[in-house]
């Protein structure tokens, strides 16, 4: 709780007290910053204007450093400005003082439920940073594109121009004969420039066999410029001079260095898989001789980083001082660029140490190297990886020889094995697990560098789809997080008594559909919503009589009171088939995951209904119809047992109208007033023309229909991941408690009922 | 005293004793320097039955051929298989597939009768094989570092590691990036990705590394718009061996 006015602070701060969270205040931005640095915080409440450091302000550097924190700002004074510029920041609210506390405790709690996550007040030990040496210069220019070009064309006459071009869509350093080839607008490179500090194979030395062992020394001295290196990259390479040059330095790496001129350029387009600003190298104050920033208009601002820089403009080029418009140019560019970022880490990357050595026995290694295939893309491609093998290498005379240092990596196979054939890293699992180590923990304690700079480019490589340390990092800090809510479950939390309690709804209508079902249209007494997913399911009560699970009908784009299609087969369903308009029965819920909407926008969904299977369905139908601008084709597949057991035939016969839906049916056995197809649903699959790149398929039926609809589809060739089906179990209590659902370890109630085939096939009772 | 080299040719085309010398011809002196070769169709016409060193090319395909392996492996203090018909089985392979009789047939027509054949296997189904230079062709030279290393005493290297490895450090884009598919991140390197790298994809021709991680790879393969059928033809090609064994 951030505010300079005590009364305000206070009164919020008991307020949320009494709510049962845990609450600290600041009086300055300074002061809360300073907090926010010590102690891990779920939520920040943020007052606009404030003595120092502006809220705005505040939030920025919040959201750089500890992003998963959600802010909600509260000011008197609102404009136009700072309510856009919060929201940019990621502020989920933008409250007008003075505000209402239960209002704001409500805001709290619904954005902590959605998030997954409890408030966590843990203290944090932040480890104190690594001596950052001092530039040895620091001063901006600005240089023109002109300018620029000219730069490069006088450091081509003194030594080798390196710098990134693109090539066939992407991008990649190469040498620069033109300044034309030269692209100094991309996202990511695909080998990162350290390759010219410690390229993948060099001679270390050279050599002549014989009784006298003559050796000679064959360090490159090449003069080389890298033009064109981005932050994160300049970051990479300061880790590697720590782990070339500091202790042990090495003739190779150190001729190379001395003879490299490094110009930077801030990257203002970075690639979807970068999460740099988490790991703190999106930006770079040293580690350069030059670095630019394209502020527009063939403009660049230039930081001189060393006095090599300095002379480098002096001798080759011109350069004026920056107007202040275009400090603030420069700053600005590097905000827009910052905003870019998509990915996050969801933990503070000090605690990236604690974290795994904490997480070393954790099943995650195991379970996620399993499609490993220790390929090596992740190291070769990796700018922080720098191991390596040596080999010797004789001429055919048997005389002159080279020893050869060539790349090699940890996620290799034999990267740990001995002569005598002992792999001391000898599975997937430990492979994979030392790697991710090596970028959060044993290179930032061996040389206080952090050992991933965030650039993605191994995100990019790795077909497996593994290997982004920041995956592994989140995921082992929110296994941490939920061990942690367990133990705080058994010790503070209260419980939720309405858990098994019904919500009373009344029966608003009831209506016909066949001789055993009917469709029932409820509301609940207090207005509220249902809030459904299509796909999911309540349990409903008839007191006296019992509780039932019953599939929801009805999308919540149809309003607040929803419908539940029920076909009369045991006591409650028959106690529910007599009630009238009027009745007030109970429900619980929803409950369940619901259909994948989100994977479904955009593509071609086929839906396959069977029988009383059409009465899930019908919520997403229904929901896709009302949103079917964000869904390519929609095809339904209906078949009943036979022509009087159809459901809905009014719908049926408006959807057969529609053009924005395939609609095909069929009955297993036809009557004299049936025109229609005859035969088993499967028997429609053949016949409509579906693309398996772009089809997700959705089944709901009996369980006898899975398996001969599941091999259908696989005859069309939809990967297992696009095949979707709901499975029907025993859900009795609905919150993942009695145990009757499951499935070997899967609760249906909660991680059902729509499962994929993938999923499928590891439940081995399932189908 | 220099070691005698022989080189035999079992079933397949020869191609690989073709490439294995098309070396400068400062090398070739330099080669000869080193060793004695004492047996080598493909450039002369003596013959000798003494051997240090053989290389068997082709897989074995015949009864007969059975015998002649046995006979130069008995003979050799060390057998080295060349190529991937001799290494892994090969394209010739792809015909185990079918009976034998009907594989005849098809290649023979009605003089099938005066033939006979097998199921292919590579060298080390028959015997005991020492060292392997992969590939279809192996890369010229690779052979002559398999002498080398003979001649310093030293066990050749042989890449245990796929060829992502070499395709990277190469600075390609990876096949899958372009949208096309590969063997590559099972299939063992020492080629320096030259098919990814003349802008193709890896066949592997060069077998499977050791412990590959085969079930992964065909996974991505579907992931990147494959049929199962397409994914086991994508492997038949060369390495079809050890399926059919099984």
């Amino acid at each position: 709780m951030v505010d300079d006015e005590a009364i305000v602070r206070e009164s919020i701060k008991d307020w949320l007290e009494d709510a049962g969270y845990q609450v600290a205040t600041a009086e300055t931005g300074e002061e809360a910053l300073e907090l926010i640095g010590k102690r891990d915080f779920g939520f920040m409440i943020l007052d606009i204007r404030l003595p120092g450091k502006t809220g705005i302000e505040v939030l920025k550097e919040v959201k750089a450093q500890r992003p998963w924190i959600k802010s909600v700002i509260v000011t008197a004074y609102p404009s136009a400005e700072t309510t856009a510029e919060a929201a940019r920041l990621g502020a989920i609210d933008y409250l007008i003082k003075p505000v209402v506390p239960d209002g704001l405790e409500k805001l709290i709690r619904e954005t902590i439920e959605s998030a997954g996550r409890e408030p966590t007040v843990t203290t944090v030990e932040v480890r104190p940073k690594p001596p950052v040496k001092a530039p040895e210069i620091k001063r901006s220019v600005v240089i023109t594109r002109e300018g620029l070009k000219t730069l490069v064309e006088g450091l081509a006459e003194d030594m080798e121009v390196v710098g990134v071009k693109s090539r066939n869509g992407k991008y990649d350093y190469d040498k620069i004969t033109a300044f034309a080839e030269l692209s100094l607008n991309y996202d990511v490179s695909v080998t990162p420039p350290t390759r010219y500090l410690l390229p993948p194979l060099e001679t270390l030395f050279k050599f002549k066999l014989g009784a006298a062992l003559e050796l000679k020394p064959a360090a490159d001295t090449t003069r080389r410029a890298i033009i064109g290196v981005h932050p994160s990259d300049i970051k990479a390479m300061e880790m590697l001079d720590e782990a070339f040059m500091a202790t042990n330095p090495d003739p190779n790496y150190h001729a190379r260095r001395q003879n490299t001129v490094i110009i930077g350029v801030d990257c203002l387009n970075p690639s979807p898989k970068s999460f740099a600003p988490s790991m703190g190298t999106h930006l770079a104050e040293t580690g350069f001789d030059l670095l630019l920033t394209d502020i527009g208009d063939d403009r660049y601002v230039v930081n001189v980083g060393s006095a090599k820089g300095d002379e480098l403009l002096e001798k080759h080029t011109k350069v004026r001082e920056p107007t202040g418009d275009e400090i603030a140019r420069q700053k600005a560019v590097r905000d827009e660029a910052f905003y870019k970022y998509r990915l996050s880490l969801n933990v503070p990357r000090e605690r990236l140490p604690k974290l795994l050595d904490d997480s070393y026995d954790s099943p995650y290694w195991e379970s996620r190297s399993a499609t490993c295939l220790s390929c090596g893309s992740c190291v070769m491609v990796c700018p922080t990886c720098f191991c390596f093998n040596v080999q010797d290498e004789v001429a055919l005379n048997l005389k002159d020889g080279e020893r050869l240092r060539h790349r090699d990596g940890c996620t290799l196979i034999d990267f740990a094995r001995v002569a005598s054939g002992e792999n001391f890293r000898h599975d997937k699992a430990s492979r994979f697990r030392h790697r991710i180590y090596r970028k959060g923990k044993y290179i930032l304690e061996r040389y206080g560098r952090i050992g991933c700079v965030g650039c993605g480019r191994c995100a990019t490589a790795c077909l497996a789809d593994i290997a982004s340390p920041l995956e592994a990092f989140n995921a082992l800090a929110e296994s941490a997080r939920i061990q942690e809510a367990a133990r705080r479950v058994i010790s503070e939390i209260q419980p939720r008594t309405e858990l098994y309690t019904p919500r009373p709804a009344e029966l608003v209508r009831v209506r016909e559909l066949t001789a055993r079902e009917k469709v029932f249209e409820f509301r609940f007494k207090d207005g509220s919503a249902l809030g459904q997913l299509p796909g999911q399911f309540v349990e409903v009560s008839v007191m006296g009589v019992g509780e039932a699970p019953i599939s929801i009908s009805t999308s919540p784009t149809r309003g607040k009171s929803f419908q539940l299609a029920v076909r009369n087969v045991g006591d409650v369903t028959n106690a529910l088939h007599k009630l009238q308009a009027g009745a007030v029965v109970g429900i619980r819920g929803p409950f369940g995951n619901g259909f994948p909407i989100q994977a479904l926008e955009g593509r071609d969904v086929l839906l396959i209904a069977g029988g009383i299977g059409l009465f899930p369905l019908r919520s997403l139908l229904q929901f896709i119809l009302d949103r079917r601008d964000s869904f390519k084709r929609v095809i339904l597949l209906y078949g009943s047992r036979s022509p009087a057991e159809r459901l809905f035939p009014e719908e049926l016969a408006d959807l057969s109208q529609r053009r924005d839906i395939e609609f095909h049916e069929t009955v297993d056995k036809g009557d004299a007033t049936w025109q229609g197809n005859v035969g088993v649903i499967t028997t429609l699959i053949p016949k409509v023309n579906i693309d398996p790149k772009k089809t997700i398929a959705i089944a709901v039926g009996p369980p006898i229909m899975y398996r001969f609809v599941i091999g259908e589809l696989k005859k069309r060739d939809l990967a297992d991941d696009n095949v979707i089906v709901s499975l029907e179990r025993r859900m009795k209590c609905g919150v993942g408690k009695c145990g009757h659902c499951q499935i070997n370890g899967v609760y249906v109630c909660q991680e059902g009922p729509v499962f994929t085939l993938t999923q499928l096939r590891k439940m081995r009772e399932a189908v | 005293m220099k070691p005698k080299v022989a080189f035999f040719d079992f079933s397949g085309c020869e191609g690989c004793q073709l490439d294995a010398l098309n070396l400068d011809a400062g090398d070739v002196v330099d080669l000869l320097n080193a060793v004695d070769i004492v047996n080598f169709r493909e450039v002369m016409t003596e013959r000798a039955d003494d051997y240090d060193i053989a290389f068997i090319e082709g897989s074995v395909t015949r009864e007969s051929e059975i015998a002649r392996l046995q006979k130069i492996r008995s003979q050799a203090k060390v057998l080295v298989a060349l190529g991937a018909c001799a290494s892994i089985g090969g394209v010739n392979c792809l015909k185990n597939h079918l009976p034998m009789e009907e594989a005849l047939r098809i290649v023979y027509g009605d003089k099938a009768g005066y033939y006979d054949t097998i199921p292919a296997r590579p060298a080390n189904a028959v015997v005991a094989v020492d060292y392997y230079v992969r590939g279809c062709p192996p890369v010229t030279g690779e052979l002559v570092k398999v002498v080398k290393a003979l001649l310093l005493g030293k066990k050749p290297e042989i890449p245990n590691f796929p060829v992502c490895v070499e395709c990277k450090m190469a600075g390609n884009i990876c096949v899958f990036e372009r949208g096309k598919t590969c063997l590559g991140p099972v299939i063992r390197a020492g080629c320096s990705a030259i098919c990814v790298t003349s802008g193709r994809h890896c066949w592997g021709c060069r077998g499977l590394v050791d412990e590959p991680n085969v079930d992964s790879e065909k996974d991505i393969l579907q992931k990147y718009g494959l049929t199962v059928a397409q994914v086991v033809e994508k492997f038949k090609i060369y390495n079809t061996y050890g399926d059919v064994a099984k």
